[in-house]
């Protein structure tokens, strides 16, 4: 029997020496009926008797101070029940992943920051009351660009201004080196240097924040749109003084997350905040151009990157240094001050680097988890040098990737998000857990046909060129440690009903039912003889917030525990009714058995009857941190296929061949699904998606839909995807995860099949029509461009 | 001059096969009608703008954005939701074709997104491939489910002409 090393605290249960029956099925997630029929209640569905409805007034300047304010207008407004600003909120603070921030200030260090909040008999009054109070703003000098704001000291704060987490990242290098960079490029005999830039991209989640928060003199029920119900009530207890036990967070259905609902929002403290003012519940919903203007975003970065390699492909030196743009504030306990180099130390073998990373502070919407991170600028960057470098050693891109492969990691996940770590020197050789990246490059490669690459090149004689590109990724997986410790129970009662407590968000990527089918597999339980309690904190252990492709391996370890465990007191409740002992009982598909007579079963249910009514059968399990070694990590690869038509800057992607090692999917089909949003958001990313800012103002010019343009059907390319198996017996059934990151390499892998096409390298996200003419025009003026 | 929210209209319309008769203000929407007079939150509003199609109805047959369609243009007119799709519990095929080839994730765009499939089908019962990504083009699902949806809108069509 192979030893289990499932990371859970205490004894790991034995792996069940049968084969699966549920993991690996394709099963249609459970709450499919609800969504199709309309019948799930999203927060802002929700409605109380009794209900007000909450709006919010926005700061219209990057960086500003009251001068004064005065809401006794719309106060008087009739059907106003309450307004918030910072003349009667003195003291309160919200808080922002765990950094506290003033509630309501008196300088604003972004656009959309709350000025006041309104509670009304109807939406209408809310809005009106807003009109209604009157600011006097004093319109300061924001800090926008992050390469500008470099240049000059940060000027001095202003009255109760504050950037939270400055202290820890403003300005400040965080390194990681290996070996001797110098003595690297001086063994090199090819160097290449290049710049990439990328863009302030966001979330656009189709639901906006959204919730209601009912007081009732003791007790706070929020029905909140997080991606984390437990981050939720903590924070909400936290923030308003309230014992943890007096507060209720629901979400049962969210509409959309990508990091932007990972933490709590100022939405839901203010709503929670007014309806104990009121004692009635608040509806507090945002617009999509609030949604755009006051919430978080993935940082804006410019990185540059020297690489140096023997004329065999071998690498020899990497020297990197990265500039994010922070914003107003950054994530407390996850901050990604490694982010951007973590991966060019970890993803190619290469003995010597110096990488470093600097968050600069500015007056741009604050960052936060967006859908791999720092992950798709570090991604993008590294992996379009990566072909840069093939280009100039004239090897295959993909002979090259493979020529510098590794077997090991470096630079651990938890100190790549932690300070202290920066600048130790990285030469310890760590094996993975497991790692079959060479498969997926493989049968991403193959799925696209890379041999048709040489072809191609001679064959692109019209307008419209053709190209084939490929990248690949690799990311971290799972924690296990404080704020993602990660629990769950298990209950099995007398008349058969089996209970799976998981205090956790489905939020799209089917959790609620990925984590009932490894439960039912670990039970020898049918899936639909499970009922499972999440989205609530109430009756549910702690868990996480459901990010950063964290679910499946955080959550998953701890319910193979509690289902195990749960069902060795079944089990023991079996063994005069099948003569056997406890070691040879076994189960599947809801029937119990003798391991050396599978066919004289006996229904689950009617072991079940032999428990004690109302004293059901409990299992417990509890996720126990990664350990130091091995490396945790999921990789994958994807090649593209496109056209680019020269003389109007149109990319048209014909196909994606997507290949991930995710461990084992438990339900390809919702897998499947995981990998095609991660092409959304990636495709996206390359080619459309662009927070603009007025250089004048430092105001977001992109507010709406139709200015930030996101993928649509017509867009959306035909996409292959392989999902791979490999034994990892760290994870429940080897699955390390899969939601978020396949967004990671698609932008570098269109980028390069874009330079396959036309010859152009485009080192500047996104890569937009206009761009590609004036590029196209400038060689030709130079004569340099193929068969134009 | 009255203030525009005090203009009320009375409107008789049909929503999902039933006659509806209400006192509203003028400026309500359609999309607010369906959800806040008649409780029918099935209906999604993303972006109340006319960009994002979670608010996708149809209205005598043609899909319309119900966020941008003032709820007194609906009157003595016939409208059809997601709510109104399933009959006697039974999931309408292209309900059932979305379940099975998991056409949805978070699940927020589904409604509009099935509603835009539904007047497609209904006008035009054998779709291609490029038919369907084109009658969801106003239809944002940031999930990326386009492709499980395409399946599901030919796989439905199918069944449906099998009948």
């Amino acid at each position: 029997m192979v030893e289990s090393k499932l990371l859970v605290k205490g004894t790991p249960p034995a792996p069940l020496d049968r084969e699966l029956t549920v993991v690996g099925k394709p099963l249609n997630r459970r709450d499919a009926a609800e969504k199709v029929t309309g019948q799930a209640k999203y927060s802002g569905d929700i409605k109380l008797p009794n209900m007000l409805y909450g709006k919010i007034l926005h700061c219209p300047y990057p960086r500003a101070r009251i001068l004064k304010i005065d809401a006794s207008k719309a106060e008087a407004l009739p059907g106003v029940k309450a307004v918030l600003t910072k003349e009667n909120t003195k003291g309160w603070r919200t808080s922002w992943y765990k950094i506290p921030e003033i509630a309501f200030p008196e300088v604003f260090t972004h656009e959309g920051g709350e000025v006041a909040v309104v509670a009304a008999e109807d939406r209408s009054i809310a809005q009106k009351a807003l009109e209604l109070v009157d600011v006097e703003y004093e319109v300061l000098t924001p800090m926008m660009d992050a390469e500008e704001t470099l240049k000059a000291p940060p000027p001095p704060l202003i009255g109760d201004e504050e950037y939270p987490g400055r202290e820890i990242f403003d300005r400040k290098p965080f390194v990681i080196k290996r070996g001797d960079v110098e003595k690297g490029f001086k063994e090199a005999d090819v160097i290449v240097e290049e710049t990439y830039t990328t863009q302030v991209s966001h979330h656009g989640s189709i639901q906006t924040r959204a919730c209601v928060a009912s007081w009732d003199g003791e007790n706070l029920t929020v029905w909140d749109a997080i991606q984390g119900v437990w981050y939720s009530k903590l924070a909400l207890a936290d923030s308003l003084g309230l014992d943890p036990n007096n507060v209720r967070v629901i979400v049962k259905y969210l509409g959309g997350g990508f990091g932007s609902k990972a933490w709590s929002h100022r939405t839901t403290f203010y709503a929670a905040k007014l309806s104990m003012l009121t004692g009635r519940p608040v509806n507090m919903e945002r617009t999509r151009g609030e949604e755009f203007v006051n919430h978080s975003r993935r940082w804006d970065c410019n990185i540059e990157i020297k690489m140096g390699a023997k004329k065999d492909g071998t690498l020899t030196a990497i020297y990197q240094k990265a500039v994010a743009n922070m914003g107003a504030a950054a994530t407390g306990e996850n901050y990604y001050c490694m982010q951007i180099i973590w991966h060019t130390a970890n993803l190619h073998a290469c003995p010597n680097v110096y990488l470093e990373q600097i968050g600069v502070y500015t007056n741009r919407q604050i960052t936060g988890p967006t859908r791999s991170p720092l992950n798709m600028p570090a991604i993008f960057a590294l992996e379009s040098h990566m072909d840069r470098m093939a280009v100039e050693l004239g090897i295959d891109p993909f002979e090259l990737r493979m020529k510098n492969y590794t077997t090991y990691q470096t630079v651990g996940t938890d100190e790549s998000e932690d300070p202290a770590a920066s600048g130790k020197s990285y030469d310890t050789k760590i094996p993975y857990s497991s790692k079959i990246l060479d498969q997926c490059m493989k049968l991403a490669t193959d799925g696209i046909g890379w041999e048709k690459r040489k072809i191609l090149k001679h064959s692109n004689q019209g307008a419209v060129k053709r190209g084939i590109g490929m990248a690949s990724y690799i990311v971290l997986q799972g924690v296990g440690l404080h704020p993602y410790v990660a629990e769950a129970k298990v209950a099995i009662h007398h008349d058969g009903t089996i209970n799976l407590f998981v205090g956790v968000v489905d939020i799209g990527g089917g959790q609620q039912t990925i984590l009932t089918m490894i439960a039912a597999e670990e039970l020898g339980a049918g899936v639909d003889d499970i009922t499972v309690i999440y989205g609530d904190t109430k009756d549910t252990p702690y868990a996480p917030s459901c990010h950063a492709s964290r679910l499946t391996p955080e959550m998953g370890p701890a319910v193979v525990q509690a289902a195990a465990e749960a069902r060795q007191r079944l089990f023991g409740l079996a063994t005069s009714l099948l003569g056997v002992g406890l070691d040879e009982i076994r189960s599947k598909n809801g029937e119990i058995y003798a391991r050396s007579d599978p066919v004289h079963s006996i229904p689950l249910k009617t072991v079940c009857n032999r428990i004690t009514p109302g004293l059901p059968i409990l299992g417990q399990g509890s996720r126990a941190p990664n350990p130091k070694e091995p490396m945790m990590a999921t990789f994958g690869a994807q090649a593209v296929e496109l056209e680019v038509d020269t003389e109007t800057g149109k990319v048209n992607i014909l196909k994606v061949a997507a290949a991930q090692d995710f461990g084992r999917a438990i339900n390809p089909k919702l897998c499947t699904s995981q990998v095609y949003g991660g092409i959304e958001f990636g495709v996206g990313y390359a080619l459309t998606e662009e927070g603009l800012y007025d250089p004048q103002t430092g105001k977001l010019l992109t507010k709406s839909l139709d200015q930030y343009r996101m993928p649509t059907s017509v867009d959306f390319p035909s996409v292959d995807v392989y999902l791979t198996e490999v034994e990892d017996p760290y994870f429940a059934y080897s699955a390390k995860g899969a939601g978020e990151n396949t967004n990671a390499p698609t932008p570098a892998a269109i980028r390069n099949a874009i330079y396959h096409a036309i010859g152009i390298w485009f080192n500047d996200l996104p890569i937009t029509p206009d761009k590609i003419i004036k590029a196209v025009q400038e060689r030709k003026k130079k004569g340099e461009i193929r068969a134009l | 001059m009255k203030n525009e929210a005090e203009i009320r209209k009375n409107i008789t319309l049909t929503v999902n096969g039933k006659k509806v008769e209400r006192h509203i203000a003028g400026r309500m929407t359609l999309a607010e009608l369906l959800r806040e007079e008649l409780d029918l939150t099935g209906t999604k509003v993303g972006c109340n703008r006319g960009e994002c199609g979670s608010c996708t109805v149809i209205l005598d047959g043609d899909p319309v954005l119900s966020c941008t369609v003032l709820a007194v243009e609906a009157s003595g007119r016939a409208v059809l939701t997601i709510e109104g799709l399933a009959s006697q519990g039974k999931l309408h095929p292209i309900q059932e074709a979305f379940v099975e080839h998991d056409a949805l994730q978070c699940g927020y765009c589904t409604p509009g997104m099935i509603m835009s499939i539904k007047a497609l089908l209904d006008r035009n019962p054998n779709p291609t491939d490029e038919d369907v990504r084109r009658s969801i083009d106003g239809n944002l699902c940031r999930c990326g489910s386009y492709p499980n949806i395409i399946k599901a809108a030919i796989d439905a069509s199918k069944k449906m002409t099998q009948r």
